[in-house]
């Protein structure tokens, strides 16, 4: 946001035609040229912008500094490729041009594209740094196009004749793929002194880049968040429907051999019910309702959750079934009182009536099974073991309560 | 000559480092390192060990506003030997000179410091060019070595005010 001053000497002469920077080097450069322009007069509205040419004729001064970008722009139409580049007139001119500037507080700046050969000497061309810098004028070279020997060495001279704590620099823009202006918008010329950036340079820069820029998605989040955000979100929702749907998958073929095998204690193995239940059920209904069942009955057969997470699960599959509920209510009280409790409910789980009736509620299972029957053989062969299992779980529930309190 | 010129400090001029606007202060082909407040500023010019340089060559252009209006008396300038400047154009109420134009125009005044005078001695200047000064521009030709870095360890002014309105000190009148 420094309040500037620049005059841009632009290189016209007879080595502008070459076309080693696409399309040609001088149409390189007034493109750059534009950028320039609109970078310095965004950054403050204040700041003003010249043009001159070096080659031609002679030096010529096309606009002198405005804050007009449609002036500036205009004047780039219809200029002529011919002679040669003078540069030390051309920065002589330039300086003069910033003298008299209508607002003298503002800085001065040059910038000058160097494409063709210098035939001044090096000391001439120090001396006119240093007169630069005696004034306070900052400078910042442009080279590309033609590279004779002594060509850099002059210019890195004449640098150092003006640099002044750091205000000018020197680019140097090889011929290659990319185009000139691509190349100085990362440059300092572009983004100021150490300022960050200008707005309009990192625009440039996003837009210069083309199609996907690094960002997700194809789209700037700084241009279009809330596309950028939509976009990132449905991500994350197929993302996770699709593990679901493989979740599912996997847990159909864990489930049917765990529901069999397992006798892992008489809750357990009601929740293994209702968990089979569920898988089963899964057939039946749609795919939502089935993801549901199916993250139901991960939480159930895990019996590490905790006491907590079965609760929930129980209190969503008792909603449909009085004597089911019943049942579960009574698992949930003996999950809070002592094991005494739990002789009861062992008792009660040994009333093979009992249990059968309610396995008989639960939709989707026959107890007249062979598998089913099995099982509550098991169970009530366990009761007395399955009691010191639910102590034992109680014990690890009761624990883990207390280790969440510390 | 001298004892008058010491004389007429004591009496009535000011030093006028105090209405100096120091907002407006510009000093052209200064060394970033040793720069005008070395010279200028209250405390910082005793010090002789720092001072202000020119940098890309012997010159310097020094531009002073002021806070009000004063008429300027006498300027006293401190420097070594050997590259403590020379002459010294003064020019009243011109902005934003450049090097390029110091000679366009004559000066208000000239000094040419002599050995003597560099070592903090006050010159008097010609009053009479100076009763209604907003600006000085010290324009500092040369030195006495004619080596490319000019230093300068004090620049004093001595003058007095002209009966201004400060604005800063003007109030609102509150409305009843």
């Amino acid at each position: 946001m420094v309040l500037e001053a620049t005059m841009i000497c632009i290189d016209n002469s007879e080595w502008m035609r070459n076309g080693d920077y696409a399309p040609s080097r001088f149409e390189a450069q007034a493109e750059a040229v534009n950028l320039i322009c609109g970078a310095k007069t965004q950054s403050n509205p204040e700041n003003t912008v010249g043009i001159l040419t070096m080659a031609g004729k002679g030096v010529r001064v096309l606009v002198t500094p405005t804050s007009d970008l449609g002036k500036i722009l205009a004047c780039m139409h219809g200029l002529e490729i011919g002679g040669e580049m003078n540069l030390a007139s051309g920065i002589q001119v330039a300086q003069l041009a910033l003298k008299h500037r209508q607002n003298k507080k503002q800085q001065q700046r040059i910038i000058v594209f160097c494409g063709s050969p210098i035939k001044h000497e090096k000391k001439l061309i120090e001396m006119i740094g240093k007169k630069l810098k005696k004034n306070s004028v900052a400078l910042d070279i442009i080279n590309f196009g033609e590279q004779d020997d002594g060509k850099i060495e002059k210019l890195e001279a004449l640098l150092a004749a003006v640099n002044n704590n750091d205000t000018s620099h020197i680019v140097h823009v090889p011929t290659g793929s990319s185009a000139l202006s691509d190349v100085l918008i990362n440059t300092p010329i572009f983004t100021g002194d150490g300022e960050g950036g200008s707005g309009f340079a990192a625009a440039a820069a996003a837009a210069a880049a083309g199609g996907l820029s690094g960002f997700d998605f194809g789209v700037d989040p700084n241009l279009d968040p809330e596309l950028a955000l939509a976009l990132r979100v449905s991500m994350e929702e197929e993302r996770a429907r699709q593990e679901a749907a493989a979740k599912k998958a996997a847990e159909e073929a864990a489930k049917q051999e765990k529901g069999e095998g397992q006798p892992s204690g008489t809750q357990d193995a009601m929740m293994t019910e209702r968990a089979n239940a569920a898988t089963s059920e899964v057939d039946n209904k749609d795919d939502e309702n089935a993801l549901l069942q199916q993250a139901l009955a991960m939480s159930m057969d895990d019996p590490d959750s905790g006491h907590e997470t079965q609760d929930t699960d129980m209190s969503d599959a008792a909603a449909d079934d009085p004597e089911l509920a019943l049942a579960l209510q009574l698992s949930v009280q003996d999950g809070t009182k002592d094991s005494s409790s739990q002789s009861d409910m062992s008792k009660l789980l040994a009333d093979q009536s009992f249990v059968s009736s309610i396995l008989a509620s639960l939709p989707g299972v026959d107890p007249n099974d062979p598998s089913v029957k099995n099982l509550l053989d098991s169970i009530q062969s366990q009761t007395g073991a399955s009691g010191s299992n639910i102590s034992s779980q109680q014990k690890n529930e009761e624990k883990e309560p207390k280790e969440d309190e510390k | 000559m001298s004892g008058d010129s010491a004389s007429a400090i004591q009496r009535s001029q000011v030093d006028l480092v105090d209405f100096i606007d120091w907002s407006g202060v510009e000093c052209l082909n200064q060394s970033t390192s040793h720069s005008l407040p070395n010279a200028l500023k209250q405390g910082y010019r005793e010090d002789d060990g720092l001072n202000l340089e020119s940098d890309a060559d012997e010159q310097l252009l020094i531009y002073i506003p002021f806070t009000q209006v004063i008429k300027l008396h006498s300027l006293l300038v401190k420097g070594p030997e050997e590259e403590g400047p020379k002459t010294v154009k003064l020019y009243s109420n011109k902005e934003n000179m450049g090097f390029g134009n110091v000679n366009d125009f004559p000066p208000s005044d000239t000094a040419v410091l002599s050995p003597d005078d560099i070592k903090g001695k006050p010159i008097v200047l010609k009053y009479v060019k100076f009763q209604n000064v907003r600006s000085l521009t010290i324009f500092i030709e040369d030195n006495h070595s004619g080596s490319d870095i000019t230093k300068v360890q004090k620049i004093a002014l001595f003058g007095t005010t002209v009966e201004t309105t400060d604005m800063k000190g003007l109030k609102k009148i509150e409305d009843h």
